[in-house]
């Protein structure tokens, strides 16, 4: 199990629904995840837009590798998922 | 590999669509952008029967939750074009090439935009056009919000919350908007009602960091410094890629019969794409449910008849 071992991080805000979706996919794959709303965090707000280059949410964090927006194929990829 | 629907959308119609579909046995695939649509926009929905209170997110997940359950498969792909092979149909998405023997389109409205010079640039980078997934991102900066309806007045009393300044731009001197959200608009005292004025351009370097509006009176511009633009200019259909194969009307809706047959037989649609003037999201989910068994039905070579359909499967 590679993937178990990764870190991943999702920024996100309430009423994002791509935030939701990728959430419900890390649920559902066993995948392990921390969350920061960004409406609430300032600080964390701050490096998402230094990491992203842009203020959209989500961005997903995967070890290093930064994901803007809800990309399952992407996530996939750097999960080493199927 | 062939589909027998291929359903595109995943709001209200083409969900419900795609459980009707996969309850009578179909090989079913969504394509969609993205999850709900316009009503995944809507932080509070109260009038889906069964529900009091939900947001549209929620509502919409648990439709997709029932449609992957009961068998049918998504991928979140744009749409690029779409063609008759034969008998069947070919969809061109920004990923992958998928077939299907029917069709089903149920992708409603999308955001209007600007068609202003910097907005392609800076979207996502202070260019939003969804106020309740992005305002928060605004907090203590400045942001305009274009647009003179409810979604736009809603979005600038949400955003009197959080932002230190908002500016309301209109192109008009008045609003289409209900009374009771204009007064809560000029009851907060950080929005500033900038009326008759056009956006031109969006100036930034990274991020946003301007717009420039012209007064349609005066033709003077003005440059506002800002963080943020929210567009809330409505919606449309777009229906481009699809108007070689079915009919359209002057809006460019597509027009369908009361089964939801579109005039190429396998294509059927639902929803707000349609030319049904009540755009609501039970009716987008009934219409669904009346495209996929039309669409079962093509699939038959039968009629539509009367068939009882609920409860658990055996």
């Amino acid at each position: 199990m590679s993937c178990m071992a990764k870190k991943v991080k999702i920024y996100s805000t309430p009423y994002c629904t791509y935030c939701k979706l990728a959430k419900n996919f890390f649920t559902k794959n066993s995948v392990a995840f921390t969350e920061v709303d960004v409406s609430e965090d300032e600080k964390e707000l701050n490096s998402m837009v230094k990491k992203s280059g842009q203020m959209g949410v989500p961005v997903i964090e995967i070890d290093d590798k930064v994901i803007v927006g809800y990309n399952e194929a992407k996530i996939k990829k750097l999960l080493g998922l199927k | 590999m062939i589909y027998d629907i291929i359903i595109i959308g995943a709001g209200p119609a083409g969900l419900t669509a795609a459980i009707y579909a996969c309850r009578r046995e179909l090989k079913t695939l969504i394509i969609s952008k993205d999850l709900g649509g316009q009503i995944a926009k809507a932080p509070d929905v109260r009038n889906f029967p069964g529900f009091e209170e939900i947001s549209g997110a929620e509502l919409t997940q648990k439709m997709m939750d029932q449609a992957q359950k009961l068998g049918a498969e998504v991928v979140f792909e744009g749409i690029k074009s779409v063609t008759k092979e034969g008998k069947n149909f070919e969809v061109q998405a920004s990923a992958g090439k998928y077939k299907g023997k029917a069709l089903i389109l149920a992708y409603g409205k999308t955001p209007r935009s600007l068609g202003v010079d910097g907005e392609e640039k800076f979207a996502g980078k202070g260019v939003s056009y969804c106020a309740t997934c992005d305002m928060p991102v605004f907090r203590n900066k400045t942001v305009a919000i274009l647009g003179g309806g409810n979604s736009a007045l809603d979005a600038a009393i949400y955003g009197s919350k959080i932002a230190k300044q908002i500016y309301i731009i209109h192109r008009r001197d008045e609003f289409r908007a209900d009374e009771i959200e204009l007064k809560n608009a000029k009851k907060a005292k950080n929005i500033e009602f900038v009326l008759n004025s056009i956006p031109k351009e969006i100036k930034g370097d990274k991020f946003v960091k301007s717009l420039i509006i012209e007064d349609v009176n005066t033709k003077k511009t003005r440059d506002i410094p800002v963080d943020g633009i929210f567009v809330e200019i409505g919606y449309e259909v777009k229906t481009d890629i699809v108007a070689h194969l079915v009919k359209l009307d002057e809006l460019k809706q597509i027009i369908i019969d009361n089964t939801c047959s579109t005039s190429q037989p396998g294509i059927f649609a639902a929803g707000d794409i349609t030319n049904t003037p009540m755009k609501q999201s039970i009716v987008a989910a009934g219409e669904g449910a009346k495209a996929a068994l039309s669409a079962y039905h093509y699939l038959q070579g039968s009629k539509p008849t009367v068939m009882v359909d609920w409860g658990k499967k055996t």
